[in-house]
């Protein structure tokens, strides 16, 4: 299957929301593989959503196996279809860049610890607790499905907290 | 081959350092807008009770700093609002790639001379490359502290321990607390 190319912003698909699956069928596993292969083919990507290829369905690959905060950490090749976040703890802030968005990096907070139920590519239903760099990759991928980019949820110019004189 | 630089454009220096009040980055940017030119990086912070703007400004050419210059200086030496700009030569005009592991090193104390100097010394002398820096005075009058924040690309090789143990020393001499941690993007 080919890797494809990734979408950059502005591009307006990346600010969509996209369709649930309605069914596994040969399409779906064909866009699951293009994920994984475009994923593998990116110099430390760990996580590529269907609609930085274009595709505004709720399909995403993440694999952190093979990066360095992930390594010792992590469930393999995740493929993930209508992914939904349904328990989540924790928050730790980390800096994040993505294929969409060249050339910029933020602060963003995530949860440390998320329970991820999705449909695999064999139809089965899946679910299983993910935490740290993992957690990290599943959201971020998973805001790319809700139209979501990281630079709507950078939490604070790095100075913020050293100006404040009042603090609610 | 230095893909960022348009041989097409003239690129200056911007900065300006004002007492604070709304609207001051509006009023500077709306003359740049007016003069047609774009904005290709900028930073803008509160210093003290200052606010301080440096714009790195481009604009076709032929365009020259003086035509910048008096344009500001058109509107706004009656405000007091001064502006200095400096022209920018080509091979200043593209960042400078980073490599290494990026860290932050935070460092705080009781406030004396040379917090700055010390910690910043020991990181040039290894060729650390500071990318961002902010201090602020905080505490009282009577038992003032202070607060320095840095981010610095480490050159290939050098770990976030190896910065560690190089500021240990300046620890227990200066008698602040120095912490060294990795924040280096994660590519997702």
């Amino acid at each position: 299957m080919p890797v494809q190319n990734i979408l950059l912003y502005p591009h307006p698909v990346l600010k969509k929301l996209c369709h649930p699956v309605a069914a596994i069928d040969g399409e779906v596993r064909g866009l699951l593989q293009d994920l994984t292969d475009t994923m593998h083919a990116g110099p430390c990507s760990v996580g590529v959503a269907a609609p930085q290829i274009g595709v505004t369905l709720r399909v995403c690959v993440v694999d952190v196996s093979k990066s360095r905060n992930g390594k010792d950490n992590n469930h393999g090749l995740l493929q993930m279809v209508n992914p939904v976040i349904i328990a989540r703890s924790g928050a730790a802030i980390m800096r994040e860049g993505c294929m969409s968005v060249p050339d910029y990096t933020g602060d963003v907070e995530r949860s440390t610890a998320i329970t991820v139920r999705f449909t695999d590519g064999d139809g089965i239903e899946r679910e299983f607790e993910a935490s740290g760099f993992e957690a990290v990759a599943i959201q971020h991928e998973m805001d790319h499905l809700d139209g979501m980019l990281f630079l709507d949820r950078i939490a604070s110019l790095k100075t913020g907290l050293f100006r404040r004189k009042n603090y609610k | 081959m230095n893909d960022c630089r348009k041989d097409n454009l003239s690129h200056f220096a911007v900065t300006v350092i004002s007492k604070d009040r709304p609207g001051i980055v509006a009023d500077i940017t709306e003359v740049l807008y007016r003069l047609g030119c774009n904005l290709e990086d900028s930073s803008c912070t509160m210093l003290g009770g200052d606010f301080a703007i440096i714009l790195i400004v481009s604009h076709e050419k032929p365009f020259t700093r003086t035509r910048l210059a008096d344009e500001f200086r058109a509107n706004f030496d009656r405000t007091g609002l001064h502006v200095h700009v400096r022209t920018l030569h080509d091979n200043e005009v593209c960042p400078v790639k980073e490599e290494g592991e990026l860290c932050l090193v935070s460092v705080y104390g009781s406030d004396q001379p040379g917090i700055v100097y010390r910690v910043t010394r020991e990181l040039a002398d290894r060729t650390v490359n500071i990318t961002d820096l902010n201090t602020r005075l905080i505490g009282t009058k009577e038992t003032p502290a202070y607060v320095l924040m840095l981010e610095a690309v480490l050159p290939q090789g050098m770990t976030v321990e190896d910065v560690e143990l190089l500021l240990e020393k300046l620890k227990k001499e200066l008698n602040v607390e120095i912490q060294v941690r990795v924040i280096t993007p994660v590519s997702l």
